[in-house]
Parts: C-alpha cells; structure tokens; sequence
C-alpha cells in the first residue's frame, strides 16, 4: 500500500522506493511523493532495528511473487537481502539518510464512522478533475454545513455534492481542499465497519485507519462558487428506475464513439435513450419512466451520466431539468443527501 | 532550379564508394550549388546527393561533382527527356506552425490565459541567443518569460530555461519567472519544469479562439 504513493517522477531518486523502518517488532513501511505520504505499521518478528529504502515497485513484485509463508529482509549488509522460500533477492539500496522525514501530524484528532465517509468518497471522488492545469479542481472540498460534513467535487463539466450530517470533523465555517488522489487512496481501503480518525493541520491532513496512515498537502486556493451552480428552481422531475436506467444506457452506449453522446427524449411516462453514430449506425431504447412535463430533449456525455446513476443511491432516481443547455440536477427520489449535477452536450 | 529528368548512372566516391544503375531519375541542381538525385518514392530523401559548397563540371555526358573534402559525384547522362530551369527567388524562411504562432498570438492578446493581471511587455523579447515568445510582467512588476509550444516536451522546458538564464543578466529584469505554456504538457516536461521552478500551463486552444466545445461546462 505504501509504494502507491512513491514516485519515479520526483527530482528525489531516493522517492521511488519504500522506507522501511524496524523498532522491536514493529516495522513501518512508508511511500512518498512529498505531497502524499502512506505509512504502514505490521508487527513482524524483528531481529535487529534499522533503516532501509527498498525500490518500492520492484520490491512489491518480489513480495507478491513469492511463495506463501514468511518473507525475511536482511539489511545489514550493503545490498539488503530479501528471501522468501528458497528465492533470495539482492537489492541495490538507496541512501536511507536522504529519505525526507515527516513530522508527526499535529492537530486535533476526530473520529468518524468510515461507512459513510467510504460511501461519500466513492460518490465524489471521480467527479473531480485529473487536470494538473486547475489544482483546485483536482481536490474535493471538504465543509462543514449544518453540524455535519459537505464533500464536494467538480471537473467543471459535473459537479457531486454529498452531504454527512452528524459527522462535525470541521469547526463551522471551515473547509479544505484534499487532493482526489488522497481520497480515492483512503476510499480503497476504508472498512465499513471501521473509524477512521482525520488530523488536520494548517497545510496537510492526515487520515489515520489503524496501523495506517494517509497524509497529504492541503491544496491552497479558492473552490469555486459551487452554490450559485445548484439551480434555485425544480422542474418538473422525471422520475425512473435506476437500474432500468443505468441498463439501458450501458447498451445504447455500446454504440458510442469517444465523444458521442447520448441523446435523452424526456416524455409523457417515458425516457428514451438514443446513440446516433455515423460509421456503426444507431442505437435506441426506452425506459419506463414517471414524467408529466413537456417534451424535452437533451444529449449527455454517457460516460459522466453512467458514473452519476452508478453513485446516486436509491431503487429511483429522479432526473431534472429545465433546458438542452441548463445543467441537469440527479438525485435520489427518497434522499436529499447526494446531488450530481451534470451539464449537457451541444448536439445539432 | 535546375530539374532535369534523365536515364543515368551515379556514382559516389569519398567516405565510400556507391553506385547507382542505369535508370530515369530527377537530378535537381540548386541555385547554391547543391546537386540532388532522386528516384520516383522514397519521400523526400535523394538517392544521393552533394551539399554546397561544391563544383559542378559538365564535360559532354559526364557531369562531375567535387567538394572540398575531395568527394566526388560523377553523373553518366545516357539521355536526357527534360531539362528546365526556374528562377525560385528568395525563399522567405521557414514559418512557424500555424497552431503555434497562432497561440503565441491568442496568449499575447490575452496573457491573463496564463494567470492573473499579467501584462504583455512584447512578443518576440530579444535575448543573445534568440528571442523569447512573450515577456510580460506580473501584478507585482516580476518580469514573466513564456515560452509558448504546441506539445510541452522537455526540449522545449530546457530551451525556456537559457532564455531565463540570459534574461536573468538583465537588471531590468532580474527575478524573471518563467511560464511554459503548451497544449499538452508532457509528464516529463512538467516534472522538469517544476525543479527549475518553471510554471507550466496547458492551454485549450479552442477556448481561446472563441470555438464552444459540443460539452458543456459548468463554469
């Protein structure tokens, strides 16, 4: 788990590998790209403490290959050795002395529930953007609102918003900017049965599950004004089976190209479904739905819509939208608690 | 320009010796000297050729082409099916590709694209060896170099880096920072960049030109 976060892409050589750390029985394991630090802690049967930096992939690779049964690191000598069965493995190892240290997290600690926060993370985190250009749009934004936790996320083309009441982890009023990638890091390995403790300082956080621990750099700069995004009014919603939904768009975008997009028709009880691609042809399916508003065609990247039903929770969803070039507004029909905001496709 | 279309043989003689059989091919003899044998393919390269400076001697069929390193190319003309001369005059240079003269254009009408309250000072900023695309000034009066590419690679992160180090002799404009702005960054390029303390920026041409994308956006 460490390694994931080691880096062959830093000016410090010394940051593609794991540290690992030996005091008594307990050995840490930690990977860094200096913006996000992932710290393990296993109890092992330890002979002599010490320092080393192994190359994080290739001594992953060796670990994974081995046999079932006790893995032993020798790194006494200059070239540590790893044996596991009757492999035996010699690494070149990296000057230990040059591996940045990290503090110890200050900052008050809060315990929350991992269920919810595993569920929120998994709704908003793939709505944030992957492009370096806007940091800010890579981050999600965590907020306190109303005694509980807002996460929300925007690649600018959609934007996510989930809601944690109960979970008072900022003082009112305060929100930070957590890389995306930290989150989806946290998310892959939140239990649901498990708490999570987050300790937040001025620049970074930290997300401490057991004997592991997640840091990260806070990003600096101003979230935009995702409120004013969120429209005032509801039209009139058109309500449909999520599944049924979801089912027929993985079909009819069996006919997308790249940048297709699927083309809604919102009718009198009824949504179809339409992909229209020049070199293959067309697809086209309809879809039980509770709707009393006027005709209203819109076109969506099906992609984005996909991921917005897959994490809108609930047996129905509930579509809304005013115009072919308003955002539309999913959400769950029986729950207020999670939003996806989606912006159309221009199509002719 | 010479071009002549001719049945001939070639042969080479200098760093090794080459032959070339008889067949129909394009002999094109430049205004500067430079003598090119080509067949009908192989793109734009010769079958085989002599840089200027050079001598041509034509001596009835056998034309000779010599050197200074003393290399020789001796055309056997067996027949010739066309031979005509053009007046090409002086070629105006190699233009820079049209997407990125453009962006460097586009970024110099609006240089905020790159961050805020940037000023332009002048496109083209003259250094010693060569001249930077754009040199504005930020909100503080730090001088602001830009380098402006079509593919962010690291070539174009190192060449943006000499820029800085000439600009940074001027007192004018000590403290310069650098901005490397390309449609696509590659990896490398940014992880370079970052270590020399380059910012660097990926520009959506199309925003820029006004083009709406069919996606909407949000903001």
């Amino acid at each position: 788990m460490a390694g994931r976060a080691s880096t062959t892409r830093n000016v410090l050589p010394v940051l593609s590998g794991v540290r690992l750390s030996l005091t008594g029985d307990r050995l840490s394991v930690t990977g860094s790209d200096l913006e996000l630090t992932i710290t393990s802690w296993i109890e092992v049967a330890g002979a002599q403490d010490g320092v080393a930096v192994l190359p994080a992939k290739l001594a992953a690779d060796i670990v994974r290959h081995f046999e079932p049964g006790a893995i032993e690191i020798d790194a006494t000598g200059d070239r540590p050795r790893v044996s596991g069965g009757r492999s035996e493995f010699f690494l070149n190892s990296m000057p230990a002395d040059e591996y940045p240290s990290r503090p110890e997290p200050v900052g008050e600690s809060v315990t929350l529930a991992a269920g919810d926060l595993s569920e929120g993370l998994r709704q908003v985190v793939k709505a944030a953007s992957t492009d370096d250009s806007r940091p800010v749009l890579t981050g999600v934004l965590m907020a306190a609102e109303d005694e509980g936790l807002r996460l929300v996320s925007t690649d600018s083309y959609r934007l996510a918003v989930r809601d944690l009441p109960g979970a008072a982890v900022l003082r009112a009023g305060q929100q930070v900017l957590v890389p995306s990638r930290a989150l989806n890091e946290v998310a892959r390995v939140l239990d649901e049965d498990d708490s999570v403790s987050l300790v937040l300082s001025e620049n970074d956080v930290t997300f401490e599950l057991g004997d592991l621990h997640i840091t990260t750099q806070l990003i600096q700069g101003d979230f935009p004004d995702y409120r004013k995004l969120i429209p005032s009014t509801r039209p009139q919603p058109l309500v449909v089976n999520r599944q049924s939904f979801m089912d027929a768009l993985r079909r009819v975008k069996l006919m997308a190209a790249e940048h297709t997009p699927v083309r809604l028709t919102m009718a009198t009880d009824s949504l179809v479904l339409r992909t229209v691609n020049t070199d293959l042809g067309e697809a086209v399916e309809e879809v039980d739905a509770k709707y009393d508003g006027e005709e209203l065609p819109v076109a969506f990247n099906p992609e984005y819509l996909l991921h917005g039903l897959e994490v809108t929770p609930g047996d129905e969803v509930s579509l809304e939208s005013t115009d072919a070039s308003k955002p539309a507004m999913l959400r769950a029909v029986d729950s207020e608690e999670f939003l996806y905001l989606l912006m159309p496709v221009r199509v002719s | 320009m010479r071009l002549v279309i001719a049945r001939c043989t070639v042969d080479y003689q200098g760093r090794l010796a080459a032959h070339l059989p008889e067949a129909i091919r394009l002999i094109m003899v430049k205004a500067d000297g430079c003598v090119a044998i080509h067949a009908d393919g192989g793109a734009y390269k010769p079958l085989n050729w002599m840089n200027a400076p050079n001598k041509l001697s034509e001596d009835g069929d056998t034309w000779t082409v010599t050197n200074p390193a003393q290399e020789s190319l001796t055309i056997t003309v067996h027949e010739i099916i066309s031979d005509s001369d053009h007046d090409l005059g002086i070629d105006p240079g190699l233009v820079k590709d049209g997407v990125e003269a453009h962006l460097q254009e586009l970024l110099a009408a609006d240089p905020t694209t790159l961050g805020d309250e940037l000023e332009l000072v002048r496109r083209e900023y003259p250094t010693d060896i060569g001249p930077v695309d754009l040199l504005c000034r930020d909100a503080e009066g730090t001088a602001v170099a830009v380098e402006v590419k079509r593919r962010g690679e690291i070539d174009g992160v190192e060449q943006l880096a000499r820029y800085l180090e000439r600009l940074e002799r001027d007192p004018i404009l000590r403290g310069v920072k650098g901005v490397f702005a390309a449609q696509v960054v590659k990896p490398q390029a940014r992880v370079l960049a970052e270590s020399r303390g380059i910012r660097w920026v990926e520009i959506d041409y199309d925003a820029l030109r006004g083009i709406e994308r069919p996606q909407m956006r949000l903001f």
